[in-house]
């Protein structure tokens, strides 16, 4: 039990300082595909626009002045507005396009597994089919068979 | 035994309503979006074509605040009254530095005379807009719109472009490009006065 909880613990803090890092030391590169081009709406690393290109080294700036991720996105929203960011922020109206495709991916496995459910109900068991009772005589004579042919 | 049967089967036959109700309201929701883009867009280019068709329409509001940060925002519904040329412009756009002479002549000789001018930096920083109006030595009004929020509504395809706006606040000329002389733009003045 303690190998495992240690276990999590150690990926959760493997996953945690890329993310970290990521956001304390940025990279151009990085902040390329999270930020957009308001003129021609790519995200920056798709355009070439004199518009983009001044983008990029306001970040390149930033950068090198040791602004933090959010920091940068932060400046670049205040004169840009939210559309400047590629992914829409994780609050308000723009919570919704996170939580849409969860509440899509919940509902849709619900109704499948429903269906699959109401299906496999639905279903009649297989029954043997009965047929008319036999003849006493033909029944004897073939249970008589029957034993000769176990004997 | 049956009639349990069937009313074990009414909530099912409800739910299964509610969620059909509920994805064809998606469905009608989403092509109701899809509809509200596509008039809005063809009423944004639609502005432009009737200018150039010379019906005059009616130039789109905003209401936008000062380059420089000090005052409140400035409306086109505020300058209502005399002729207004509005031009947009960013400062990473070439051929708005060659053009910003043309218009800083045109506002010295047109703005005694009842015209007034309103640059509107867009898609841009504020900071490099600045710069922009003291290295040109601009000093007609300037407003700003980080976001280009405006842009939609004028129907800009690029930078620069210049409306000339009359006294009712009717769209009667339009200069889809880099001006080339001042002459352009004192016909599209000449037009909102008359």
């Amino acid at each position: 039990m303690r190998t495992c909880v240690v276990a999590l613990a150690a990926l959760a803090l493997a996953a945690a300082a890329p993310a970290l890092a990521s956001e304390q030391h940025p990279t151009l590169n990085e902040l390329e595909g999270e930020v957009m081009c308001p003129v021609c709406h790519t995200t920056l690393d798709m355009s070439d626009s004199p518009a983009a290109k001044r983008i990029e080294a306001f970040i390149a700036a930033r950068i090198k002045a040791g602004d933090t991720k959010s920091e940068i996105k932060r400046r670049l929203v205040a004169n840009f507005g939210e559309g400047i960011l590629a992914a829409p922020p994780k609050r308000g109206f723009g919570l919704l396009a996170w939580l849409l495709p969860l509440v899509g991916i919940v509902v849709g496995g619900g109704a499948l597994g429903f269906g699959a459910w109401k299906w496999s109900q639905g279903r009649e068991p297989a029954v043997a089919v009965a047929g008319p009772p036999l003849d006493p005589e033909l029944e004897r004579r073939l249970d008589d068979e029957l034993r000769r042919f176990d004997g | 035994m049956e009639a349990s049967a069937a009313s074990g089967r009414r909530p099912i036959r409800v739910a299964r309503r509610v969620a059909t109700g509920l994805a064809l309201a998606l469905v009608a929701g989403l092509l109701a979006l899809l509809v509200w883009d596509v008039m809005h867009k063809e009423s944004a280019q639609g502005f432009v074509n009737q200018i150039a068709a010379g019906d005059d329409p009616a130039a789109p509001g905003f209401s936008l605040k000062p380059l420089n940060g000090g005052g409140p925002p400035v409306s086109l519904a505020s300058l209502r009254g005399r002729p207004v040329v509005v031009n947009f412009w960013a400062s990473w756009c070439a051929p708005c530095k060659a053009e910003a002479p043309l218009l800083e002549r045109a506002y010295a000789k047109w703005h005694g005379k009842g015209v007034a001018f309103v640059g509107i930096d867009a898609n841009d920083f504020a900071g490099d807009a600045r710069k922009f109006v003291v290295r040109h030595d601009l000093s007609f009004r300037m407003l700003h719109d980080g976001s280009g929020s405006t842009l939609g509504r004028w129907g800009l395809t690029g930078f620069p472009e210049t409306y000339f706006i009359d006294a009712r606040g009717r769209a009667v000329d339009h200069i889809g490009q880099q001006i080339q002389n001042e002459s352009e733009i004192d016909t599209g003045i000449r037009k909102a006065l008359s």
